[in-house]
């Protein structure tokens, strides 16, 4: 199996290409792998959970609607989602047999992502909780504690999660940067297009430079095959569909909030934050899910925004 | 009747039309090996490293040439070399039993490179900033290396779309004034200012010049493709530092030269040695890739001139500034376009300035007519354009210009043996009918327009000294022997007519030895320069008056009275007064023999060539030898002219130019074989057409490797891109410095084809000159309908 | 490794006689087979060792793809037919000459002794950058050296571009779209029939090919239906020399005219894009009008209004314009 692909060039050196596609294949049958390997031990090998502390006590005082994603997050997600898997089709569909004009739906596309992903780190940055989705030590130790857990060792606890559980926050930052890797070498490739307002130039960048761009454009790209493969199956799941409806029409249920977070982590306006005990996991609070932060003083009940 | 002036079948004709004449790369020897290059895949740079240990473990190959195994020149072009000066020079050899193994071994070798600037075109190379294309420099005056680079401000002050024209020291590597052409702008009623530019072209003779060597008792024995022979065999001798008698080249027939193998001697080195060293006679087949490359190719020019004329068309100065596109290895022709120029113009004052830079594109050499058809092909449009705008017949202005028998040209006064041009303008003002064609010029035939055009364009075209040397064998026949080259003119017989028309002899009783060097031949004229003809029927003409002045003795030793008396025709010697008392040549022959001496090649001349003298030396005994140096004399140089007329149309729609017409007058002295001289004029002709119309060279800037390296991309003209209606006429004036009269032909045709172009379709774009070769379709379309110009106007290599 | 050129690397010589046999080696050599028609484009790739493959497949005893045949609605041409024979062929001269005018001006006599028909028209492109072995976008690489601001681009496209720049080098494909061919493809499913415009691949859905021929597919023959049989016909090809050349431009056209009006036409021109581009536009303006040179002129107009030059091919604008006011004049060349 080759990783990159070399050439000659005109002067007989050796110049990087891109990348093989034996990595996307790679990327492709991992991601299927990874998805049919989690559904199996989903199904069978997880450790069972006791059922879910739910009704009375611990729903007390929260509103009917938790929003968790507001308007603006939500198109935001999908206008990007859309981008992203139209991306990942048209660059990978044609090495794979599918013959079509791929080329310019795939750069406008890189376009509508980049203009996406500008929107939302501003959007995030200033209007919404910045730090909502970075890693910390609690999350950390919530992560051992999960694996944990996921082996069998029972008996340990799984703390509650903030809004976004470690796996959340662990796949935001590996679609982030994957997703920013491919954006910005793809915004250097719309160099070698001609357009009115610039002429085409291969010759901007040394060669190497301009391989070692393809080579990182195609990690990138491969990468999120295997990312957007794993989002998307635990998007479909049953038992994470809450999640993803939250992500449509913006809001989870007040049981679903109880079971999952921790109050005083993910705070509601107007709900006074609790002390939790903490629950035994196996209850879904583990996710890779989706992408947009919120919490914080944004989120609201009601859902406007 | 003289056998000059006559039309006949060459002794080698059948060989070549059967297909059993046999090239460099048809000979085969019992172990050869297949040799192999591998070339420079940069314009500029430094071998690092080889490892050649994959290629040397090959089942098959045998061995490896390396640079360091090579004569080494100081700054000269080698054979191999670890400093590639561009695309394609050769580094090192592989030989193995086949050639097939030979090139995979040459892939299997890895070489580590560092890629140094290179420089394209001249005008690149002079700007101030810019890289040279040699480490030692970007030009050569005298012989010291410098770096000639012009400054910003020149440049600033050339007009949009000139080549800048700096005054000052050091700007140029040659200059030279003739008069004060201050003065003669100053007394101009119309000043031309141009700027023109002529591609550089690669030779491309149909044969690559392959060479097979091998060594048998100390001694190289090479096949080979050389426009010369013993020449060739000479130069090769001394570069490898071996005596001549070690050095048995044989060259029979060669497929072409143009100019690129006049020796061609230095890729014959790598056969030579490489043989040598493996102790296995080694064949290297060149390719027409290969040719692109380090077959030569003739200099381009960028040049800016400002011509003065009178108002009656009289040019009164002309200041011309040449860059030559030199290669790596060589200066460019605009030295001898510049001399050219000042031959045909004859203008009273002209200033010349010459640089030659040095570039990192395929090796210049000599091609055909060098510098004088580029010149030619660049000017003749302009004088065009001066006759237009002072209303004058454009031809006349020609005549007007043109010089006469006492010219003196150059920057030393050079002068001719013969000139008469005028009246080969005249005889061509008749022939194509100037005066009816000149009044369709403009006139549109549906979307073509039609172009009248004229080249006046002359060469060198004779030298002197050589030797001659005769066998007359006891079977009768006369024996020629030759040390010229085969390169496809007949040399080898026209000019052995010459020693049977002072014998009185028909073809039939003679034989013409050429080819090779183990012969016993004598010294000779390289076959170059257009000198042959000139140079040989004088050699020729010596050794027969030697051989007839020996009979003359014999018969009168035998049959009485003086050796005035006799005569000699049909293959007898005999008494003027009573013819039946003679002796056959045969008997002559026998006779020599027995006398031995002077008659039979034991004393000879002292002042014969050493080379003659061994070789007549060998031939002693054979019969009557005859051998003598060309003592004629003369004063003066040679120069043939060829002027050239054409009518095109020009299809203004599509830009594609149709060659109509062409007639073609020379002065070149006596004609020897007029089928031939055809021959040679048009083939010289059409090379010169396709030189304006089609063939050029194509770079990409920013890799410096060329694109136009194969016959297709080159665009050499083919036999349906010439005019089917041609004419040709010689003047026949004979040359009057020499016995016979001939002067030679080969290169001026050139400029006459390439200018008789440029001027016809300036004409056909009434009158506007787009001073550049070649001119496709893509250059006159945008032309005519004033669009965005394909090229810049300095833009060379495109 | 270093480069050496003029050598053709060994390869293994298959010489099937039918096309079964032909697509079944095709087929078991993948990659490393190659199809051998007359050899023109292949022994260029060959010796220049860029293109290497290791089983050569010779058509040359196929004799199923051989000779022209006069069917019950038109004509099949098989696609091993030389070029010398299509030029030749009194059923085409009668009928279909603008394909006639076409063969007779490709290349050289010599090659069109040898050269088929479908080779010239599933030949490879001539962009002396990729025949160069540059790694380009066609050759793998991500790069289109062609259409740098630099580049010696005086051949390439004016149309129909989409990161490659090179120009479809076929003189008889527009020809053979103005005749409404349709081209038949064989594999080991079967057949299946493509019209002559549609075979010609856009660079912007593959970029490494110059048809839509599949690994293990073979074109066959062209069927040329009667449509346009005995048409008014142009054809001309503008190209540097007078022989040998691939065009700078060239233009075919075949018209329905009755009552000095162009009932129904079309046109094709080659030189100008990729592929051969059908002049739609043109056809437009010009059907049901009587053909006058003010017409052809904006005829013309239309055919090169989105044309954009690069720095050196600026000429063909108003070259491919003049040959199609020259195909509604009539004027042969």
């Amino acid at each position: 199996m080759e990783l990159w692909r070399s050439a000659a060039n005109p002067w007989g050196q050796e110049v990087l290409i891109g990348i093989s596609w034996d990595l996307m294949w790679v990327a492709l049958v991992g991601g299927l792998a990874f998805v049919v390997a989690h559904a199996v031990w989903a199904k069978w090998l997880a450790p069972h959970s006791s059922a879910a502390t739910g009704g009375g006590a611990a729903i007390a005082g929260l509103p009917a609607k938790i929003m968790r994603h507001a308007t603006s997050e939500r198109v935001f997600h999908w206008i990007m989602s859309a981008a992203m898997l139209v991306l990942l089709i048209t660059a990978f569909a044609p090495v794979m047999g599918l013959q079509f004009a791929w080329v310019t739906i795939h750069w406008v596309a890189g376009l509508v992502l980049t203009a996406t992903i500008l929107y939302h780190i501003v959007h995030a940055t200033f209007w919404q909780d910045f730090w909502a989705m970075w890693v910390n030590g609690k999350d950390i130790k919530a992560g051992l504690a999960e694996l944990n857990h996921m082996v069998g060792r029972n008996g340990t606890e799984v703390p509650k999660a903030a809004k976004y559980p470690i796996d959340h926050k662990l796949f935001h930052h590996g679609a982030a940067v994957s997703g920013l890797t491919a954006i910005v070498t793809g915004i250097f490739m719309m160099l070698r297009l001609e357009t009115p307002f610039w002429a085409a130039n291969p010759y901007l960048l040394s060669d190497s430079a301009w391989g070692v761009m393809y080579v990182v454009h195609g990690v990138a790209g491969v990468a999120l095959i295997s990312l957007v493969i794993a989002h998307i199956y635990f998007a479909i799941r049953p038992d994470k569909w809450w999640i993803t409806k939250s992500m449509i029409f913006g809001y989870i249920t007040p049981e679903k909030y109880a079971e999952n977070f921790d109050r005083s982590l993910w705070v509601i306006p107007g709900v006074a934050p609790q002390e939790e005990e903490s629950v035994p996991a196996g209850v879904g609070a583990s996710e890779i899910g989706s992408e947009s932060t919120g919490g914080g003083p944004a989120s609201e009940v009601g859902g406007q925004d | 009747m003289a056998l000059i002036g006559q039309d006949i079948s060459p002794p080698d004709l059948r060989a070549k039309i059967t297909g059993r004449a046999k090239y460099a790369e048809d000979f085969r020897a019992d172990g050869m090996v297949f040799a192999k290059l591998l070339a420079s895949p940069m314009p500029h740079c430094r071998v690092i490293r080889i490892d050649a240990s994959a290629a040397l473990a090959m089942e098959g190959v045998v061995g490896i040439l390396t640079a360091d195994e090579v004569p080494q020149s100081e700054g000269g072009e080698q054979c191999l070399t670890n400093h590639p000066l561009y695309e394609g020079e050769a580094i090192l050899a592989v030989a193995a039993v086949s050639e097939t193994i030979a090139a995979d071994a040459i892939e299997r070798i890895r070489v580590d490179f560092e890629p140094l600037p290179f420089i394209l075109n001249p005008l690149d190379g002079v700007r101030p900033g810019s890289p040279d294309g040699r480490p030692e420099g970007n030009t050569q005056v005298a012989r010291d290396w410098v770096s000639i680079k012009w400054t910003e401000e020149d440049f600033a002050n050339a007009p949009e779309g000139s080549m800048p024209m700096p005054e000052g020291e050091g700007k140029f590597d040659t200059e030279w004034m003739v008069g004060d052409v201050a003065a003669g702008f100053a007394e101009a009623d119309l000043i031309l200012d141009e700027t023109i530019v002529h591609q550089s072209v690669t030779h491309h003779p149909m044969e690559p010049r392959s060479a097979m060597a091998y060594w048998q008792n100390g001694k190289l024995y090479i096949h080979t493709s050389t426009q010369s022979l013993v020449r060739t065999q000479q130069a090769l001798a001394n570069q490898l530092d071996l005596e001549l008698d070690d050095v048995v080249m044989i060259g029979e027939f060669c497929g072409g030269g143009f100019g690129s193998k006049i020796s061609g001697s230095i890729i014959q080195q790598v056969p030579a040695l490489f043989s040598r060293k493996i102790n296995r006679p080694v064949m290297l087949r060149i390719t027409r890739a290969e040719e692109n490359y380090l077959g030569r190719a003739r200099p381009g020019m960028q040049a800016r001139v400002r011509i003065g004329f009178r108002a009656d068309g009289r040019i009164t100065a002309i200041d011309l500034a040449a860059l030559g596109d030199g290669g790596p290895y060589a200066r460019g022709d605009q030295n001898g376009g510049a001399n050219t120029a000042s031959l045909t113009y004859t203008p009273p004052n002209m200033r010349f300035r010459g640089l030659g830079v040095r570039t990192n594109t395929p090796p210049k050499a000599a091609q055909r007519g060098p510098g004088g058809a580029q010149i030619i092909g660049m000017l003749e449009p302009l004088m065009d354009k001066a006759a237009r705008e002072l209303g004058l017949d454009r031809l006349g202005l020609r005549r007007l210009n043109a010089p006469d028998a006492n010219v003196a040209y150059g920057p030393n006064g050079s002068t001719l043996t013969s000139v008469f041009v005028k009246e080969a303008i005249d005889k061509g003002r008749d022939l194509f009918e100037w005066d009816e064609r000149i009044a369709r010029s403009g006139q549109m035939n549906g979307s073509k327009r039609t172009g009248i055009g004229v080249g006046v364009s002359p060469f060198a075209a004779g030298s002197r000294g050589f030797d001659g040397l005769l066998v007359i064998r006891t079977d009768g026949k006369l024996q020629v022997q030759q040390g010229l080259g085969n390169l496809g003119t007949h040399s080898i017989a026209d000019t052995a007519r010459a020693a049977a028309d002072v014998l009185g002899l028909e073809w039939d009783d003679v034989e013409v030895v050429w080819g090779d060097t183990s012969r016993h031949l004598p010294w000779s004229s390289v076959q170059a320069g257009s000198q042959t003809t000139h140079a040989h029927t004088r050699a020729n003409h010596a050794a027969g008056l030697d051989a007839k002045e020996k009979l003359q003795s014999i018969a009168a030793m035998d049959l009485g009275g003086r050796p005035e008396d006799y005569e000699t025709s049909a293959g007898r010697v005999y008494r003027r007064s009573n013819p039946s008392q003679g002796m056959t040549l045969s008997r002559a022959a026998t006779r020599a023999i027995e006398l031995g001496g002077r008659y039979s090649g034991y004393e000879l001349n002292e002042d014969l060539n050493a080379m003659t003298t061994a070789s007549a030396t060998a031939l002693a005994g054979q019969g009557l030898v005859a051998a003598a140096r060309d003592n004629f004399g003369g004063e003066g140089g040679l120069q043939s002219w060829v002027v050239g007329f054409a009518e095109v149309e020009l299809d203004t729609e599509t830009g594609k130019v149709d060659v109509v017409h062409y007639t073609a007058i020379t002065d070149c002295g006596v004609v020897v074989h007029p089928r031939n001289l055809g021959a040679q004029i048009y083939g010289g002709s059409f090379q010169g057409m396709g030189i304006a119309m089609s063939q050029k060279w194509v770079f990409d800037p920013v890799w410096g490797v060329s694109f136009a390296k194969r016959l297709y991309t080159a665009r050499p003209p083919g036999i349906l891109d010439v005019p089917m209606d041609v004419q040709w006429a010689a003047v026949e004036i004979p040359d009057p410095q020499s016995p016979v009269g001939a002067k030679g032909i080969g290169e001026p045709c050139v400029g006459a084809g390439s200018a008789a172009l440029t001027s016809a379709i300036a004409d056909a774009l009434e009158g506007k000159c787009l001073c550049r070769t070649p001119l496709t379709a893509d250059v006159l379309l945008a032309e005519i309908e004033g669009r965005v110009p394909a090229y810049g106007p300095l833009d060379l290599h495109v | 490794m270093a480069v050496i050129r003029d050598m053709i690397p060994a390869f293994e010589l298959f010489q099937p006689t039918s096309a079964d046999g032909a697509i079944e080696l095709l087929i078991r050599y993948g990659e490393d087979g190659w199809v051998l028609g007359g050899g023109m484009d292949s022994f260029d790739w060959w010796k220049e060792r860029i293109k290497r493959p290791t089983a050569v497949v010779d058509l040359a005893n196929v004799d199923e793809l051989k000779g022209v045949r006069v069917t019950a609605d038109g004509v099949e041409i098989g696609a091993m037919t030389t070029l010398t024979e299509i030029a030749t062929h009194p059923e085409l001269l009668a009928n279909y000459g603008v394909l006639t005018d076409a063969a007779s001006h490709i290349a050289t006599p010599q090659i069109r002794n040898r050269g088929t028909i479908a080779g010239n028209l599933v030949q490879d492109t001539r962009c002396w950058y990729y025949r160069g072995g540059w790694p380009c976008y066609r050759a793998g690489g991500n790069t289109c050296y062609a259409s740098a601001p630099t580049a010696m681009n005086r051949e390439h496209a004016i149309m129909g571009t989409s990161r490659c720049v090179a120009v479809s080098p076929s003189d008889s494909a527009s020809a053979l779209i103005v005749l409404d061919a349709q081209f038949v493809i064989q594999s080991a499913r079967g057949d299946r029939v493509v019209d002559a415009e549609d075979f010609f691949m856009r660079p912007s859905v593959d970029i490494e090919r110059m048809t839509v021929l599949k690994p293990g597919e073979l074109l066959t023959a062209i069927r040329i239906p009667s449509t346009w049989a005995g048409a008014t016909f142009y054809y001309e090809k503008v190209e540097d020399r007078k022989s040998w050349d691939f065009a700078l431009m060239s233009v075919a056209s075949a018209m329905r005219i009755s009552g000095g009006v162009i009932q129904d036409l079309r046109m094709a021109a080659n030189g100008a894009a990729p592929f051969p581009v059908r002049l739609e536009d043109s056809e437009a303006i010009l059907r049901g009008q009587s053909p006058s040179d003010q017409l052809g002129l904006q005829a013309g107009e239309a055919a090169v209004r989105n044309a954009q030059p690069l720095r050196h091919n600026d000429y063909k604008i108003p070259l491919m314009r003049n040959l199609v006011r020259r195909a509604v004049r009539g004027t042969e060349v």
